[in-house]
């Protein structure tokens, strides 16, 4: 029976097959998306509204005439203390939303009732993680697209001057990590059920240690080796780079190799995990327990 | 010793259904150890950013740049208080605005008003929770800060905290206004997150508001908040006010005494309103 679930080259299904059941359940989550246009509203507030706290403490930490901007510019190389928060704020809130739509996905489908019902679909079952990973994949499109045209509008700062190349590089790099975090994520929300705090947790992690509104460098010793752990300080010091100071492969190939090796072990590592709490779950019994 | 039967409503009765309400809320709370455990740490990890925020503006001399601003250079103690003060104002949007509403997705709102109790009474009893609730939460991420950033205040905290007083009454009377809008609307996290934020942010929990833009200024000094953390922060850490204090203390107590016979009356307008339509199980 265990053989009809299980991965499609093993169970004899073909990848088309396979596709077309990701494809239906994006589908489905994105008619779900569209039927409440409040989330659709907040994709246009938020992206302006968060980081702007944090200008504006910047603002007043630079002092009436700029005086202390010189010590923030001689850690970053940029006195655009407003470019250098919002790129890490955006992709700090990428990574928040993926946590809460990819991570609380198996989550709310538990909370619904469904989650039993659609595990015993004929479909591989990281199959029903990517439907819904790729929806809020769209939408994370979305949201980085509507950050960077409303920062433009809004307080003119101009973010595509630089090398856009590898940034971009750099974000389709940050891709599969992000998802891949999302997925191991989801994996410990079926198991460990208090999905609040967790995401605070792991959400407060990388708020801390990777720089999203500071540079790296002011941290103590020990905080710089857990950054230099999480992949996000990566990317966000890739993406600053290559659209703050143009920088090109010889300053980012560093960056850029290792967001590719975890662009490899993350989604992996999200699998790996899958598959044990899954199959964790079936053996005690409460898959639909909450 | 006398009844306090509800049936024979007195004002003990009132108080004894009030407390009743308060304990019902807390032990909901506390029932939830790592949410409410994160009550406390979670404001830390949005705090902590901006430490390494100030330590990347900050030269040998210290924040200049800030004390030029505001009149101290101590900006952890300043964004702290801040947070603190902020945390009420969640708890009015977050706990207050959704009371009635988790209420009624949780089936209990109709059973609940048919109580032989003034419907007010509902909200003055998670008010009082809430009130417990958040000053322990705050006491806590205060007690954190000390430890991690050295917070310190060096003022008077008797007369900070009395200015506190008109501005929680103040607050607390909008929630009951609030708490009503929302079960009008229903589905309204958007609305509530958003104007949480948005309140909070040009209120200056967590800079002085003269670094906002023109635009945004004035919606700033329009809003008696405002004046409400500046005071406190002048009596506390010796921040240069915005007002002489005594205009700050008058905002605050003409802002208790419109904002909560407002916020009753329009909790009961509303109140009718779904009586009327028949929609207070709906959600």
């Amino acid at each position: 029976m265990d053989t009809h679930i299980a991965e499609p080259w093993r169970a004899g299904r073909s990848l088309a097959t396979e596709l077309r059941a990701v494809l239906m359940i994006a589908r489905k989550e994105w008619m779900i998306f569209r039927r409440y246009p409040s989330w659709v509203i907040a994709l246009f507030i938020w992206p302006v509204l968060m980081p702007l706290a944090y200008i504006f403490t910047a603002q007043a930490l630079g002092g009436p005439g700029g005086e202390s901007l010189t010590r923030f510019q001689q850690l970053t190389g940029t006195r655009d203390y407003a470019a250098f928060i919002v790129l890490g704020s955006i992709l700090w809130m990428w990574l928040n939303m993926t946590l809460w739509d990819v991570g609380m996905y198996l989550r709310n489908e538990q909370m619904h009732g469904t989650l039993e019902s659609n595990w015993l679909c004929p479909t591989w079952r990281v199959s029903l993680i990517l439907g819904g990973a790729l929806t809020k994949l769209l939408v994370s499109v979305a949201f980085i697209l509507i950050s960077l045209l409303e920062f433009r509008v809004l307080l003119g700062v101009h973010l595509l001057a630089g090398n856009v190349g590898l940034a971009l590089l750099a974000l389709l790099l940050t891709i599969p990590i992000v998802h891949g975090i999302g997925i191991a994520f989801a994996s410990l929300v079926l198991r460990f059920k208090e999905a609040n705090a967790m995401v605070f947790l792991v959400r407060g992690i990388f708020m801390i240690f990777c720089g999203i509104t500071f540079p790296v460098a002011v941290l103590p010793g020990w905080m710089q080796v857990i950054a230099a752990v999480l992949p996000l300080t990566y990317a966000i010091h890739a993406v600053r780079a290559a659209l703050l100071a143009n920088a090109g492969w010889a300053e980012l190939s560093a960056d850029l190799l290792v967001l590719g090796a975890y662009a490899i072990a993350a989604p992996l590592l999200g699998y790996i995990l899958f598959g044990i709490v899954e199959r964790g779950a079936r053996r005690r019994g409460d898959l639909g327990q909450y | 010793m006398p009844s306090t039967s509800l049936a024979q409503p007195t004002w003990r009765s009132y108080i004894r259904a009030a407390l009743a309400i308060a304990r019902k809320d807390t032990i909901v709370f506390f029932r939830y150890p790592a949410n409410a455990l994160f009550r406390v740490i979670e404001p830390i990890a949005w705090l902590t950013p901006m430490y390494f925020l100030g330590k990347s503006f900050a030269g040998s001399a210290g924040n200049t740049g800030f004390a030029a601003y505001t009149g101290t250079n101590d900006y952890m103690s300043f964004i702290l208080l801040g947070a603190v003060l902020a945390n009420y104002i969640a708890a009015v949007f977050w706990g207050m605005g959704y009371a009635l509403k988790s209420e009624m997705d949780a089936g209990v709102l109709e059973s609940n008003w048919m109580a032989p109790i003034p419907r007010a009474l509902l909200l003055v009893g998670q008010t009082l929770a809430s009130l417990a609730i958040t000053t322990f939460n705050s006491a806590g991420m205060l007690l954190l800060g000390w430890l991690l950033f050295g917070f310190q205040v060096s003022g008077n905290a008797l007369a900070a905290a009395l200015i506190l007083i008109p501005m929680l009454v103040a607050l607390y009377g909008f929630g009951f206004a609030f708490a009503a809008i929302v079960l009008l609307m229903r589905d309204a996290n958007t609305m509530v997150d958003v104007s949480n934020y948005l309140i909070s942010m040009l209120a200056g929990s967590q800079f002085p508001v003269q670094v906002l833009p023109r635009l945004l200024l004035p919606l700033s000094l329009a809003l008696p908040l405002t004046y409400g953390f500046d005071a406190i922060r002048a009596l506390l850490l010796g921040v240069r006010p915005l007002l002489a204090l005594h205009y700050e203390i008058a905002i605050l107590i003409g802002f208790m005494a419109v904002m909560t016979p407002l916020g009753y009356f329009v909790f009961k307008r509303i109140e009718r309103y779904c009586q009327m339509r028949g929609t207070l199980s709906m959600h």
